[in-house]
């Protein structure tokens, strides 16, 4: 904990993405709570209204809702959608890199080829297409999506980081004992090849939020009412000469946290990777 | 030396700045160099040795703090500029480092890299500076040098590779030399080549040396003075047979005895050790840097300490440790030390009995084992049909040039590797070639030690973790009370406490690591412990305790080991029965003290004359192998040393596999020579 404490004071600028993080995890957990509006409400008479007056402090759309509701709202969906896609895509990932670089040989040249053709299809173009396809978009159905377009590049690093240690006199020992492949790979190698996971995976939550982002705002993301940050800038687009608010605030929100956990991910690879 | 020295460190100090103060590297250091002298700096690692030598060059990291002075012909260096210090590297004084494969552009021929050298420093034309460069190369016995300079780095070996390095060195015809551990990443016969050639520099080139080595036998042989370093200061200093024979520091005396020297065996030596390990300097730290591991500490003797003169030309900066002893003779000394378990029966008893009891019933014997790898078209033969036995209650040491098969033959026998032909059977029946068929009683009763122990213990868990492990998997131990007595006993035995169980490895020194390692492959007690270069990679006084360790845990528990080293003086102390391999063949086995005696085989004479002699009194005619290790992936029809023996009769050697020549029950060579031919005048 001293040693964190001090490794953040050299790095300030990933103290302030903690904090901006931290904040967001706030807002999504208790924030609703607190609102005025629901994010849904349609405040007939002051549509459009500008920010601070009556009473929507960041102002409202078009149709009258509440702009900080729906900002509040919509950090819920985009923060636990993002965490768990970089979560399954690691996971997934972790499985799929770690079988193909202990195994080796052929094992590791279909599963390789296999995630190569996978990589070549943007994530964003194979996402569009699946949910498109799909009709559905779901919470769960993005996060599956969104998660198996993530994995290959998940699955890439693992697999370097786990050839970096297996190749280590405590690996044959282990072997030498007869331990399981399962208890090799995820008991005694793991554990040394986190550092380049750990700062992958806060990379891909980053990634993740800016494709929810994005899903939404190209219309194949989470579906109305649901409030979705990247669809209020859509939603909102055509009236962005008289209510730039409407747009501004969700395109901050999107910024802020994208960075914050931009500046996580760079100071994991800083402590993790390169200091030792 | 009478004449002016050429170098004058005075009251040379380097600090390091760290979160925790200024660490200081090198403390207050003088000493002169003279014209076509070389002066040996020994001293472990930690000691200063590579940072005084950058600190000459400047070529310490940025951060770092030089004061003193180095005085070259007359001016100081640490007052000049950048651009003036360029004019000197290379050209006035010249470095060659430890790995010379670092040390070359892989991307040019050696031509090219040579040649740049001359063209830039001596402003040569492009033919000029070939021929100057070719010129150097035939004056380092290279045989080929037009052959060597169209080669890129990666076709040439690692002892030609160094020798272009120290042409490289040579060629601005330097007044000064340093030298920084050439030889440690080489072959014991390339290192005797190397040490050959750099022995004879210095008058045919008229400059003077720095030979920085860890190895007091390495630098005896090339040496005029030497100077031996602890915590970044100089604690002795004088001529190379006085610093030997006449040892006045503590540090001085501990490291050479520390050395298992020609003829030391275990039966009649412990090998002295030095309590502790080499600690960090921080700036306000004074008085003695050895005190706290001495053991003639006295009352009162921190403060009285620095360099003075303890006879002509001989300094040390403790000389009453030993003052009631003069005059002083190693062999008192080493009367004085054997205090091993068994003290050896004096004279010549001790060569006919057997080095161990037991040691008769095979415990581990391969016949016939082979190990191919295989790439695209290649095959290399690591090892090609291999026959010997390691008895019950013996080690087994085997020796061998790097690619001679040694490590495979280990990783074979421990389950690493499969072999791809013949049979190995263990305490009387076949054993599965690899880990993956092992049964659980196999398993534990072959144990394998690495060389690197930083490596072979997972950095992520804690001693105890590292330790109960096996307990649980191999010995089936459920209670973990249970698991950690046991742990902690076995920790006591390798000499750590309880307080160990909870570090993890980044927090042990290099010995403590190992002693770990040992721990661990103790706990299932073993009956075979396979030793893989298993204290190469530590420092001599660790290595010291690490072998007495190793004498001690085998005495108690009775396992049979099997010691891979590519140190002789090492393995003829600790062995009871010595391998001698060369590309992946047997080429003599038997008693060890029947291979370092005459006859043996070639091979094994070349080894024994290349072993670095700590007493430069024990010299004699050397013998040097030509050329490297034939290539392994081609096949060899006759014996696989005959290209570079210095026996060899006919073409019979290169047609003809050589028979086995029975010398003795215990004792085999294979050679076509008979025994008359293969005296020699060598012995350890």
């Amino acid at each position: 904990m001293n040693k964190l404490g001090y490794a953040l004071r050299r790095n300030p600028a990933a103290a302030v993405g903690l904090v901006a993080l931290a904040a967001w995890v706030v807002v999504a957990l208790v924030g609703p709570s607190m609102l005025r509006f629901g994010h849904t409400a349609m405040d007939m008479e002051s549509q459009l209204s500008a920010p601070g007056l009556n009473g929507h402090a960041l102002g409202t759309d078009a149709l009258g809702r509440d702009i900080l509701a729906r900002i509040v709202y919509g950090s819920r969906s985009i923060l636990s959608v993002a965490l768990l896609t970089s979560l399954f895509s690691s996971i997934a990932g972790v499985a799929l890199g770690f079988s193909a670089g202990y195994f080796g040989g052929k094992i590791d040249a279909a599963f390789m080829r296999f995630l190569d053709i996978l990589m070549a299809i943007p994530p964003l173009v194979l996402s569009m297409v699946v949910l498109g396809a799909l009709g559905d978009s779901s919470v769960g159905a993005l996060t599956l999506i969104v998660s198996i377009a993530y994995t290959p590049a998940t699955a890439r690093v693992a697999r370097s980081a786990l050839l970096s240690c297996k190749g280590l006199e405590y690996v044959d020992a282990a072997r030498l004992r007869g331990e399981s492949h399962a208890y090799i790979m995820f008991v005694e190698i793991l554990p040394n090849a986190i550092g380049p996971i750990l700062v992958e995976v806060t990379a891909r939550f980053a990634y993740s939020i800016m494709m929810i982002a994005s899903l939404g705002f190209l219309g194949v993301g989470l579906q109305p009412p649901t409030p979705d940050w990247g669809m209020m800038v859509i939603e909102n687009k055509t009236v962005i000469r008289e209510a730039p608010w409407a747009v501004l605030y969700p395109s901050l929100a999107i910024a802020s946290l994208v960075i914050a956990v931009s500046l996580i991910s760079d100071f994991l690879a800083k402590v993790l990777i390169h200091d030792e | 030396m009478t004449n002016k020295p050429l170098l004058s460190v005075r009251n040379l100090s380097v600090r390091f700045p760290s979160p925790d103060g200024d660490v200081v590297a090198v403390r207050d250091l003088s000493f002169d160099l003279g014209r076509r002298e070389t002066l040996g700096v020994i001293g472990e690692s930690g000691c200063g040795k590579s940072t005084l030598s950058y600190a000459i060059m400047d070529y310490l990291s940025p951060g770092a703090r030089r004061s003193g002075a180095v005085l070259f012909k007359g001016q100081d260096l640490l007052l000049k500029s950048e651009r003036e210090m360029r004019e000197i590297r290379g050209n006035r004084i010249a470095m060659v480092y430890q790995n010379p494969y670092s040390a070359l552009n892989p991307s040019l021929t050696i031509g090219e890299q040579l040649d740049e050298v001359s063209r830039a420093h001596r402003g040569l034309g492009k033919e000029a500076a070939r021929e100057a460069s070719l010129g150097t190369l035939r004056e380092l016995s290279l045989g080929d040098p037009e052959g060597v300079a169209r080669r890129y780095p990666h076709q040439i070996s690692g002892g030609i590779q160094q020798r272009v390095c120290i042409a490289m060195a040579l060629l601005c015809r330097p007044d000064i030399m340093i030298l920084d551990e050439p030889t440690t990443a080489l072959d014991v016969t390339t290192e005797a080549v190397i040490l050959d050639i750099v022995a004879g520099l210095k008058e045919r080139y008229d400059m003077s040396m720095i030979y920085i080595s860890h190895d007091i036998g390495i630098v005896n042989k090339v040496s005029d003075r030497v100077a031996v370093m602890y915590r970044g200061e100089i604690v002795e200093h004088g001529p190379q047979e006085r610093i030997y024979e006449r040892p006045e520091h503590p540090y001085t005396r501990a490291l050479i005895n520390c050395m298992p020297r020609a003829g030391v065996k275990k039966e009649s030596t412990t090998l002295n050790t030095i309590p502790g390990y080499v600690k960090r300097r921080s700036a306000d730290e004074d008085g003695c840097p050895f005190a706290e591991r001495c053991v003639k500490r006295a009352p009162g003797c921190e403060d009285d300490y620095g360099l003075a003169e303890q006879e002509p030309g001989h300094f040390a900066a403790c000389g009453r440790a030993y003052a009631d002893e003069r005059p002083w003779t190693r062999e008192a000394e080493a009367a004085a030390s054997a205090t091993g378990a068994e003290p050896a029966p004096a004279g010549a008893d001790e060569r006919i009995a057997p080095a161990a009891e037991g040691g008769t019933e095979p415990l581990l014997s391969l016949r016939g084992v082979g190990k191919f790898y295989r790439n695209q078209k290649k095959t290399v033969r690591a090892l090609d049909g291999v026959d010997f036995d390691v008895f019950k209650d013996d080690v087994l040491g085997v020796v061998g040039e790097s690619g001679c098969g040694k490590s495979t033959a280990g990783h074979v026998i421990a389950g690493l590797a499969a072999a791809d032909r013949g049979s190995i059977s263990f305490d009387g029946g076949e054993i599965a070639g690899s880990w993956r068929r092992r049964d659980r009683r196999a398993l534990r009763e072959v144990q394998l030690i690495f060389q690197n122990p930083g490596r072979s213990l997972n950095p992520s868990f804690s001693v105890q973790a590292i330790l109960e492990r096996p307990l649980k998997k191999l010995l089936g131990v459920k209670d973990p009370a249970e698991r950690r007595r046991r742990a902690v006993e076995m920790l006591r035995k390798v000499d750590l406490g309880e307080e160990y169980l909870s570090r993890r490895p980044r927090r042990l020194s290099g010995g403590e690591k190992q002693r770990v390692a040992l721990a661990r492959a103790f706990l299932s007690s073993p009956k075979l412990l396979v030793c893989d270069e298993a204290t190469s990679a530590l420092d001599v006084s660790v290595q010291a305790s690490v072998l007495n360790l190793l004498n001690e845990l085998q005495a108690e528990s009775g396992a049979s080991y099997l010691f891979i080293s590519h140190d002789l003086n090492v393995v003829n102390y600790v062995s009871d029965h010595v391998l001698v391999m060369y590309l992946g063949r047997v080429c003599e086995y038997g008693r060890r003290d029947e291979v370092v005696t005459p006859p043996y085989h070639p091979y094994t004479e070349a080894l024994l004359s290349a072993a670095p002699e700590v007493d430069p009194a024990r010299r004699d005619k050397p013998i040097r192998l030509k050329g490297s290790p034939p290539d392994p992936t081609r096949p060899i029809r006759g014996c696989p040393f005959a290209g570079r023996c210095h026996k060899k009769i006919g073409p019979v050697c290169d047609e003809t596999p050589p028979p086995r020549l029975a010398l003795s029950a215990t004792h085999h060579i294979y050679c076509h020579l008979q025994a008359e031919g293969l005296q020699g005048a060598v012995r350890l």
